[in-house]
């Protein structure tokens, strides 16, 4: 009985204290790699057609405003790469052109993306622009972004007016960019 | 700084990365008073009993589930990004977790009543911490994938379930001889509470849809809090240069855990009943009970809804205030609609109840002297009570969690080798594991009872690929009840 025992004993111990494990390498944990892609809307625009026929300048539109996303800590040290997609829809009677700005805290251009857009009807015109890859522009660009410029000019006349209901040009914008969180 | 902050991370880790609570191996081991905590209407065979302090018993207990150490780091060629995908992000379910408990019993003993000895009472304190996290499945893939092109998803924010404490118990029992077939026992407890945090009823969740103005819209809807006891004192310890960490903890660890944190109270029930000569069953129903958390308190909330589809500019109203700032707007009324608040209410948690029925039969030579009968006296002695040596038995186990009871099932067989060694072997299934095997060992030399015993012992062929693992031990002093 006492060897009996012992031997459990022995070999509840034995487990306890010299059980086995396949070769571990916790040093893998160095090469997670934890990318998210988070996508939102950036900017909406929207100019009905009698604001750019009020408008006796063809440029009937300037606007610059603080745009503090690009600069939010954690996004600015830690964004890889992304996608801007922008939408331009024209339902008035006039030819326009679309500029969008990007603005260093300086008031610097850092890029600039334009749209010439027929009158309507027509079709709808999309652009996406690539940030951070070996084809796309600078990461920095968007990371240096402090605040947004928009610009409307009229191609056209500024009385005739669209057949279509409540003819408006519209800028829809949105990014997706992807974040290393480790 | 950072040292600090990792410090009182990995406690709590520690915390978290223990858990089960389940003592198959103890139940009903009439060899060990500290069966007597599993079920305080256990026959007791004893005269009287003590711990020794801080050595009566110590009990280690962790599990996880649907994942191991060995899933993610085996040095076996894989990409661990790859594997991570695979079997967390995408092989984990909002049931699977890391859960743990760790029990250390300051002081206990236990003594027969002079005037009837039909009584025993038990009494002691216990220091424990446990720690449960549900795997927070979409949450996790929200971090991992984010909501790029997941148009209509829902990522459900009441995934995230944690829940972490440490308290010591003082207790106090009393065991009742009611009549030959039946034993009764109850334990009172006050729970003293050290530390605790607590996130478990959130609701909620985020999605991104298409736009009605703009290309998308972005929406949280929220209904969540993190409730915390303890923990800023700690932090403000850690955070004082002019402090010893050590010292300072361990001051804040003593008070509150003597009656100078949160406080409540707990309740332990059990019954042996004999149904022929040698077969009985058991049950109990332990630490029904609550804890007021009032002291140290530290609460977060986020608690509302947005839908927001970026900035909107809407001429010619967008030129009317030429110094408007529509990022802060922006961000001003998310933070109005979705506020980030914090408080110091109360707050009341209830403790894990846990649940143990069994039945056992005695079998080999021994039994009770005397013929079994449905009579009003009792002889509860170690002769009567341990005169076999053999028993099987079945227990089952459950445990209220978050996500809903856990319940294991176990089969064990004992044998006793004289007064001086018992042992015993079990067989449990519960969501942890289908192949848990334990062993017990109980040797009594003289007056010393020394116990160790040891569960899931096929998992230490591949500690790194074990589910569970639990261990427990402790040494004390018995008189056993003499007639």
């Amino acid at each position: 009985m006492k060897l009996l025992s012992k031997l459990f004993l022995g070999a509840l111990l034995a487990l306890h204290l010299q059980g086995c494990s396949d070769e571990q390498d916790f040093n893998q944990i160095d090469d997670l790699n934890i990318i998210p892609t988070a996508e939102a809307s950036l900017v909406f625009v929207e100019i009905p057609e009698d604001f750019i026929n009020d408008s006796t300048d063809p440029g009937f539109y300037t606007q610059t405003f603080i745009f503090g996303a690009f600069q939010e800590q954690f996004f600015a040290e830690n964004v890889l790469d992304g996608v801007i997609s922008y939408e331009v829809e024209n339902t008035t009677s006039k030819p326009l052109d679309v500029t969008i700005e990007f603005l260093d805290t300086g008031g610097n251009v850092l890029d600039t993306e334009s749209f010439t857009i027929d009158a309507a009807p027509t079709a709808i015109l999309q652009r996406e622009i690539t940030y951070g890859t070996p084809t796309g522009r600078d990461i920095s660009i968007i990371t240096n972004t402090a605040s947004i410029r928009l610009t409307g000019i009229n191609l056209g006349d500024n009385t005739s007016v669209s057949t279509l209901p409540e003819p408006v040009v519209l800028l829809r914008s949105s990014a997706k960019f992807r974040i290393r969180l480790k | 700084m950072i040292r600090r902050y990792i410090f009182l991370l990995i406690s709590f880790w520690g915390l978290c990365s223990l858990y089960a609570q389940n003592k198959q191996l103890l139940y009903d081991f009439q060899e060990i008073p500290q069966s007597l905590m599993l079920n305080p209407g256990m026959k007791t065979p004893y005269s009287w009993h003590a711990g020794i302090p801080m050595l009566s018993g110590i009990a280690f207990q962790a599990g996880t589930s649907g994942l191991s150490v060995n899933d993610i780091f085996a040095n076996d060629g894989l990409d661990i990004n790859d594997k991570v995908r695979d079997r967390a992000i995408n092989g984990l379910s909002i049931r699977d977790e890391i859960s743990g408990v760790y029990q250390i019993e300051v002081l206990y003993g236990g003594f027969r009543g002079r005037n009837n000895p039909d009584n025993y009472f038990s009494f002691g304190i216990y220091n424990e911490g446990i720690g449960i996290n549900y795997w927070p499945r979409d949450l996790a893939v929200l971090a991992f994938d984010g909501n790029a092109d997941q148009l209509d998803r829902r990522f459900n924010l009441s995934h995230l379930k944690t829940r972490g404490e440490l308290l010591n118990v003082f207790h106090f029992g009393w065991n009742r001889n009611w009549n030959r077939n039946l034993t009764v026992g109850a334990r009172g407890k006050i729970y003293s509470g050290i530390l605790n945090f607590h996130s478990s009823t959130n609701d909620g969740y985020f999605v991104t849809t298409p736009g009605v103005n703009n290309t998308l819209a972005s929406t949280l809807i929220s209904n969540m809090q993190l409730n915390t006891s303890g923990l800023q004192g700690i932090k403000d310890v850690l955070d004082d240069d002019s402090i010893d960490n050590v010292s300072g903890v361990s001051k804040i660890f003593t008070k509150r855990g003597f009656f100078g944190g949160d406080l409540g109270l707990g309740l332990d029930l059990g019954f042996t009943y004999q149904i022929s000569s040698n077969t009985y069953i058991m049950g109990s129903v332990l630490d029904l009970g609550l804890l007021y958390h009032s002291g140290d308190i530290r609460n977060f909330t986020l608690d509302g809804g947005a839908t927001i589809e970026g900035i909107e500019l809407i001429l010619p109203d967008a030129l009317a205030d030429p110094n408007a700032d529509f990022w802060q707007d922006l961000v001003d009324e998310i933070e109005a609609f979705i506020p980030f608040e914090e408080n110091n209410n109360n707050y009341v948690t209830f403790r894990p109840t846990k649940f143990y029925g069994a039945i056992r039969h005695n079998f080999g030579q021994g039994g009770p002297k005397g013929e079994w009968c449905d009579c009003d006296y009792s002889t509860n002695n170690r002769e009567n009570n341990l005169n076999y040596k053999n028993s099987v038995g079945g227990q089952i186990y459950a445990i209220n969690r978050p996500r809903g009871p856990q319940v294991a099932v176990t089969a064990f067989y004992q044998r006793r080798f004289g007064n001086a060694v018992a042992l015993r072997g079990s067989y449990t299934v519960d969501k942890f594991s289908l192949t848990n095997i334990g062993l017990a060992a109980s040797f009594q030399a003289g007056p010393v009872n020394f116990y160790i015993m040891g569960d899931n012992l096929l998992g230490y062929r591949n500690l790194a690929a074990s589910h569970y693992a639990s261990f427990q031990f402790g040494i004390n002093i018995i008189s056993w009840h003499v007639n």
